[in-house]
């Protein structure tokens, strides 16, 4: 899967993945998506209680080859979250959405692949700008990412580039309660 | 929420080693200001000569050696990860003349301090451990 970092810890005991996640952690820029690789059965538990604790988001575990491999993205929990794109949408109404609207997630590759609106298409929100002619003006847009932020952000470069009926869909996947499609 | 964790080093084997600084360092990753109070025998996990000399208990010697065959890191690259992670270590005064231990017998970057010392970081720690 498509990530910005990799870290390999494998064969290296507790606390070890921890202290080279932090300090990986360290060196990235905020939204970057770092995979670990590790074989020690505890950062099953200490990967995600750690990310809990420092603000940064745990977006999911594969198991393969008896490596386990977590995957990660960079916060800035300094951040406070603003919204600031007008036109919003009730998560709770996506499922209710008509046949000639769609909904995009801005959000990285690898956060969209543990887990989606079904039937929603992905484009990151750094690739976006490249890749408006894959999306129809005359449609509706709803765009979705993890809290509503990135979504904000690409709703106001999509309107700037002529879409008109785009919405962002408040609180995002942390709201969305209805059908999750994963690709992994 | 406290984002401090207070620990005390009061015994010096090498398992009450791998106590006092896996969590020490796991907390240090976890964006936390950690300071450890090393006292009576926890002095010998800061001491020059002591820290490569950690005593095992009788019969554990098999345990010992899964520590190498489980690529644990060293004691001493613990302590040094521990200070690369911003760990602050206070050793007590009162032991150390009563051991008749120097500040240079002990490893560098260490600060020499009094049970105020400690007890004035750990006032709002939580958690406070003792080893």
């Amino acid at each position: 899967m498509k990530v910005d970092h990799q870290l390999d810890v494998t064969g290296m005991a507790c606390p070890m993945p921890i202290v080279k996640t932090k300090k990986t952690m360290n060196t990235l820029e905020v939204g970057a998506t770092l995979e670990v690789v590790s074989t020690d059965a505890g950062s099953k538990a200490d990967l995600p209680a750690w990310a809990d604790s420092t603000g940064h988001q745990y977006i999911g575990l594969v198991e393969e080859d008896g490596k386990l491999i977590h995957y990660l993205r960079k916060c800035d929990p300094s951040k406070v979250e603003q919204v600031h794109f007008e036109k919003t949408f009730n998560v709770e109404n996506l499922d209710s959405i008509s046949s000639d609207s769609l909904v995009l997630d801005v959000r990285e590759e690898v956060e969209y692949a543990f887990g989606h609106v079904k039937g929603s298409i992905s484009i990151p929100f750094g690739q976006l700008f490249d890749n408006l002619s894959q999306l129809n003006k005359d449609k509706t847009i709803y765009v979705i990412c993890r809290s509503g932020q990135r979504s904000d952000l690409a709703c106001q470069m999509l309107q700037k580039n002529g879409f008109d009926e785009v919405f962002n869909v408040e609180q995002g996947m942390n709201g969305y309660k209805g059908l999750i499609e994963k690709t992994i | 929420m406290s984002n401090k964790v207070a620990i005390i080093a009061s015994n010096g084997g090498l398992f009450d080693a791998y106590k006092v600084f896996n969590i020490a360092t796991a907390a240090a990753a976890t964006e936390k200001e950690v300071t450890i109070f090393f006292t009576f025998e926890g002095l010998n996990f800061i001491h020059k000569q002591g820290i490569n000399h950690l005593s095992v208990p009788a019969g554990s010697e098999q345990v010992a050696a899964g520590f190498e065959n489980a690529n644990i890191p060293s004691i001493p690259e613990l302590l040094e990860m521990a200070q690369d992670l911003g760990v602050k270590f206070i050793a007590c005064q009162m032991t150390m003349d009563v051991m008749g231990i120097k500040a240079e017998d002990l490893v560098d970057g260490i600060e020499v301090g009094g049970a105020v010392t400690f007890l004035e970081f750990a006032k709002d720690a939580a958690p406070s451990l003792s080893f």
